[in-house]
């Protein structure tokens, strides 16, 4: 029935009022001639009913002859056809229709999932560069392209996926995992130095210690060899090295920093400039380029949303801010400090994270233009690396199979 | 009269829906809730407590109140309301 009524609706259907007592007569001449009648109800004179409105046109002689009221005309068609005769409206809403099927085809940004912001931005800057700019039409992103350009620039994605999913590019990457530095277990291997030092302490849990406590060592020596003598048998064997081997270390630092450092400090005064790019081609509309004569500038580009990528014609806002010069003379200790702090960063930079220091001395000297800092920092840390042993054999069918392979 | 018997002996027989062979009504009771009759010729009477229908032989009288014709047709007539009573009257 809900179909049946909805059906009407849709069609559009007449309200019709019959005051005349002789109601039935009516009915009944109406329903013989295949007109189709519902929601007959009574009322205190007469009764009322409904036709469908295509009914209505057909048999509309035959109505004004049974001399019925006609109430009220409503249905979808109806209403249609009222709003047919509004060209403008109609018109209004074809663009708006046509509008929206446009805008809803667009790709409108670009979502990097996978990566960090920076990366994701990188992304994004390479795919402008490319031509890649967003809005586009879906039809004209070619995922496989996509995925190629990222690839070709950035090596260390070992996996790029790019789809298109509503209004949103999305690129889906995965970084190449680092290569486990640490060697397996079973692979023979000895520990040498990575630097000069003194041997401070040694823990070995498997391989020959050939350095004593106290000993000097350089860069490259070896601390634990993997090669050991067998104790049933005169044979050497092969063993992975296994453990840390600690050395104090100097380093020595000379640092310098100035008495009096030039800071640029902005003014309040900043100018605009405004151009119109068409094709990677600045034309200045207004302001005025370097009205200062020290600056700094920064740029934008103001896309036109649609017109832009179409037509390679955007709208670039230069700012010029006005900067000033001003020398400063640095306080002593500020000076001190600053220069530690370099040290301490530099450091760190050639340390490894478990070091510890020692001893440091420090020395202060100045100039009339420069505070000096000569210090040596003494520390104590992890000198080993393991590296692996290749058997004589085996370096031989490398050897081998490279000349394989050259032939 | 006697050909429409037979008609309706015929589809009894067959197993096939009376009211397509023979020219007798169909009706349908939902409860006390509504009346759809099929075969019908049209409607004699319609009060809010009264409805006629008329068949081929027969008249049904439908007593009640609140009655309310849903859908009627040249087919079918389905009535809404209270239904207190039906009566059937042969028309000879």
């Amino acid at each position: 029935m809900i179909i049946f009524r909805l059906w009407n609706l849709i069609r559009g259907y007449v309200v019709i009022n019959i005051t005349n007592t002789n109601y039935e007569k009516i009915i009944n001449l109406l329903q013989r001639n295949k007109i189709n009648l519902w929601d007959i109800e009574k009322k205190e004179v007469g009764i009322s009913f409904k036709i469908s409105y295509d009914d209505y046109k057909k048999y509309y002689k035959l109505m004004k002859d049974t001399k019925i009221e006609t109430v009220k005309k409503t249905g979808f068609a109806l209403k249609i056809k009222k709003i047919s005769l509004r060209r403008g409206f109609m018109a209004g809403i074809v663009i708006v229709v046509l509008c929206f099927f446009f805008f809803a085809n667009l790709v409108w940004n670009i979502e990097v999932i996978g990566a960090n912001q920076t990366i994701a931005k990188e992304i994004k800057n390479v795919l402008n560069e490319n031509n890649i700019k967003m809005p586009s039409t879906e039809g004209s992103l070619n995922e496989k392209h996509i995925e190629t350009l990222i690839h070709k620039n950035f090596n260390y994605f070992k996996f790029v996926e790019a789809y298109v999913e509503g209004s949103k590019l999305i690129i889906f990457v995965k970084e190449k995992e680092l290569e486990s530095s640490v060697i397996k277990d079973n692979t023979p291997s000895s520990i040498i130095s990575t630097k000069n030092a003194i041997i401070n302490k040694t823990i070995v849990k498997n391989g020959q210690l050939v350095v004593r406590v106290g000993d000097v060592v350089y860069e490259g020596q070896t601390l634990v060899m993997g090669i050991v003598k067998n104790k049933n048998s005169e044979e050497f064997m092969m063993v992975p090295s296994e453990g840390t081997i600690y050395g104090k270390t100097y380093y020595n630092f000379e640092l310098k920093e100035e008495k009096l450092k030039t800071f640029t400090n902005y003014t309040n005064n900043d100018k605009k400039v405004y151009y119109l790019k068409i094709n990677d081609k600045k034309h200045k509309i207004i302001g005025d380029t370097e009205p200062f004569e020290n600056y700094n500038y920064s740029e934008r580009t103001i896309n036109i949303p649609v017109f832009s990528n179409i037509t390679n014609i955007s709208l670039l806002s230069g700012k010029y801010y006005e900067e000033k010069g001003e020398e400063i003379k640095i306080d002593e200790n500020a000076a001190h400090n600053n220069m530690k702090l370099k040290l301490y960063d530099d450091l760190l930079k050639m340390c490894s994270n478990d070091s510890k220091i020692l001893n440091t001395s420090f020395n202060f000297e100045e100039d009339d233009n420069y505070y000096y800092l000569n210090a040596q920092v003494e520390i104590v840390e992890d000198i080993g690396e393991t590296i692996k042993i290749f058997p004589s054999e085996a370096i031989e069918e490398d050897k081998e199979n490279e000349e394989i392979k050259e032939d | 009269m006697k050909l429409n018997n037979f008609r309706s002996k015929l589809a009894d027989d067959l197993e096939i829906p009376n009211n397509v062979v023979s020219d007798n009504f169909d009706m349908r009771i939902h409860g006390n809730k509504k009346v759809i009759i099929e075969n019908h010729l049209g409607i004699t009477t319609y009060e809010n407590d009264l409805v006629g229908i008329n068949t081929k032989e027969q008249t049904i009288l439908i007593k009640g109140s609140k009655f309310k014709i849903e859908e009627i047709n040249d087919f079918k007539v389905i009535i809404k309301g209270v239904v207190e009573e039906i009566k059937i009257n042969s028309k000879e």
